[in-house]
């Protein structure tokens, strides 16, 4: 069998590295779902700007908990894999790739919808939104295991759907944390809510990957 | 990488037959068998797809028969090391799968066709089988070269640079055969790779699998007859997650020999006789 490649890993040119990075990305959808956190930035941008909004801070409420939901959505359809039994049979273990593109998009959605909500920051600002973006992210992660990738964003919404109906009920208990993603800011409670959903979203997508869809599953 | 020059050898291989060894011995004589599975089950739920089976493939073409539902698929996921057995022991080229080292090293010498192996709608041809490579760890320096290889291998060289979306379905299945050959691999995993393929790209197919046969060992799971007994050296057949017969093309055929040709050929006979005999004997019957 002397013909065969050597069984050791070859170090790769960097060239190659990137060529397998941009295949990598192009084969998740990375590009389209990083126009739709453009698109979804400059729409939050162009809505937050408004009069109304910028001097009443509680009009911006429906905005950090909506945009948030649309980069979950196109963060969840990235983790989607067309070639899943292919996939499995990679030399490498997936969850290092797949920890790193959900910390990569999560990253460029806090810090674009981040950027495009003006105003005082700790109220339904910056920090609101990041804090909403991660969660909402952490979620649809979640979602995509239990569901797959291509429906991850339908959790999100019910349970985003049914925390911001429920706010404004007087029976809600311990408001900071059941009603953390309508907080209007830096609340420790609701930062730890929020960033727990992350943590567990992303942790358990990592390790498992988005629930195959198809005929084999 | 000291790879063969296959550059010269036309769309689906062209080689007429071959001598493939024995199975389980390589051209040396030497031990040379690639799985060895030894009570392998595997349940989905209250279904149980392999019973217990012990099956074991050495260097050549070897085929896998059976009706739908017999557990070939199964099979071909565990070997393929995307499915995980609910019991027994899997060795693949000579490495116990348990641990994450010694799969990776299967990896990297396995290819495998699914019977759906989707695709990703923008990728070109070349795309595609690189993307593949990638997952294999080739080499960067050598995958450009075994990308077009394994796509002339597959008689898609003209249509390299074309989005896999806009070949036709046969295409889209040499596609698939070229991504399973890439990484010029010792165990070679191909799930229905006929499907689709009209009767000229059929025959070109098996001279294909007659020259992989040569320096891998190769695992073809299909419905169809004829393709075992033109391009195999070795018959599984399993029914109901059993190995119901094991022998060569010609013993199958053997087994049907007194049958009439309108009941199909001497092998399409050989099968049905085969599976009727293990069905009585296990007390199977449909």
């Amino acid at each position: 069998m002397n013909t065969r490649q050597s069984s050791l890993p070859a170090r790769s040119a960097p060239g190659h590295r990137f060529r397998s990075l941009a295949l990598y990305s192009r084969s998740r959808g990375i590009p389209t779902a990083l126009a739709a956190l453009v698109c979804a930035a400059l729409l939050t941008a162009w809505t937050a700007s408004r009069p109304d909004a910028y001097l009443d801070p509680y009009r911006r409420v429906p905005l950090v908990a909506l945009a948030p939901l649309l980069a979950a959505a196109a963060t969840g359809a990235s983790l989607h894999a067309y070639t899943r039994e292919l996939d499995d049979t990679a030399v490498r273990r997936w969850w290092p790739r797949r920890l790193a593109h959900l910390l990569v998009l999560s990253v460029l959605a806090s810090a674009l919808l981040a950027l495009a909500v003006p105003g005082h920051a700790q109220e339904f600002g910056a920090v609101a939104m990041v804090r909403n973006t991660l969660g909402a992210i952490g979620v649809t992660a979640g979602g995509a295991v239990l569901v797959g990738a291509r429906l991850s964003w339908m959790p999100t919404t019910l349970y985003f759907s049914a925390v911001y109906l429920s706010a404004a009920s007087p029976r809600v208990n311990n408001a900071t944390v059941v009603s953390w993603l309508v907080q209007p800011g830096p609340q420790h409670g609701a930062w730890a809510a929020g960033l727990a959903l992350f943590v567990t979203g992303t942790a358990l997508c990592a390790a498992r990957g988005a629930r195959p869809e198809g005929p084999r599953v | 990488m000291n790879r063969p020059d296959t550059t010269a050898v036309p769309p689906f291989g062209g080689a007429e037959h071959h001598s493939a060894a024995p199975a389980g011995r390589g051209r040396d004589g030497s031990d040379d068998t690639a799985v060895r599975v030894s009570g392998l089950t595997v349940r989905h739920r209250r279904t149980t797809a392999l019973d217990g089976v012990d099956l074991d493939f050495g260097l050549g073409v070897h085929g896998l028969l059976g009706p739908n539902g017999a557990g070939k698929t199964s099979l071909v996921r565990v070997l393929a090391t995307v499915a995980e057995p609910t019991a027994g022991r899997v060795e693949l080229l000579g490495n116990d799968l348990r641990g994450h080292r010694e799969r990776g090293a299967v990896r990297r010498e396995l290819g495998y066709l699914p019977q759906d192996f989707g695709y990703y709608p923008g990728f070109t041809v070349r795309e595609f089988v690189a993307y593949v490579a990638w997952l294999k760890e080739l080499p960067g320096a050598g995958t450009d070269a075994a990308v077009e290889r394994a796509v002339a291998r597959v008689g898609l060289a003209d249509r390299i640079d074309a989005k896999v979306k806009t070949l036709s379905g046969g295409m889209i299945r040499r596609v698939g055969i070229a991504q399973a050959i890439v990484n010029d691999p010792r165990l070679l995993l191909l799930d229905e790779p006929t499907a689709g393929l009209d009767p000229e790209q059929r025959v070109e197919f098996r001279a294909l699998l007659r020259e992989l046969g040569r320096t891998a060992t190769v695992i073809v799971s299909t419905h169809l007859v004829e393709d075992v007994a033109a391009a195999c050296t070795e018959v599984t057949l399993l029914e109901a997650g059993q190995v119901a017969y094991r022998g060569t093309p010609g013993s199958l055929a053997a087994l049907g020999a007194d049958g009439h040709e309108s009941d199909g050929n001497a092998v399409e006979r050989g099968y049905i006789t085969a599976l009727r005999g293990h069905r009585t004997a296990t007390g199977a019957g449909r």
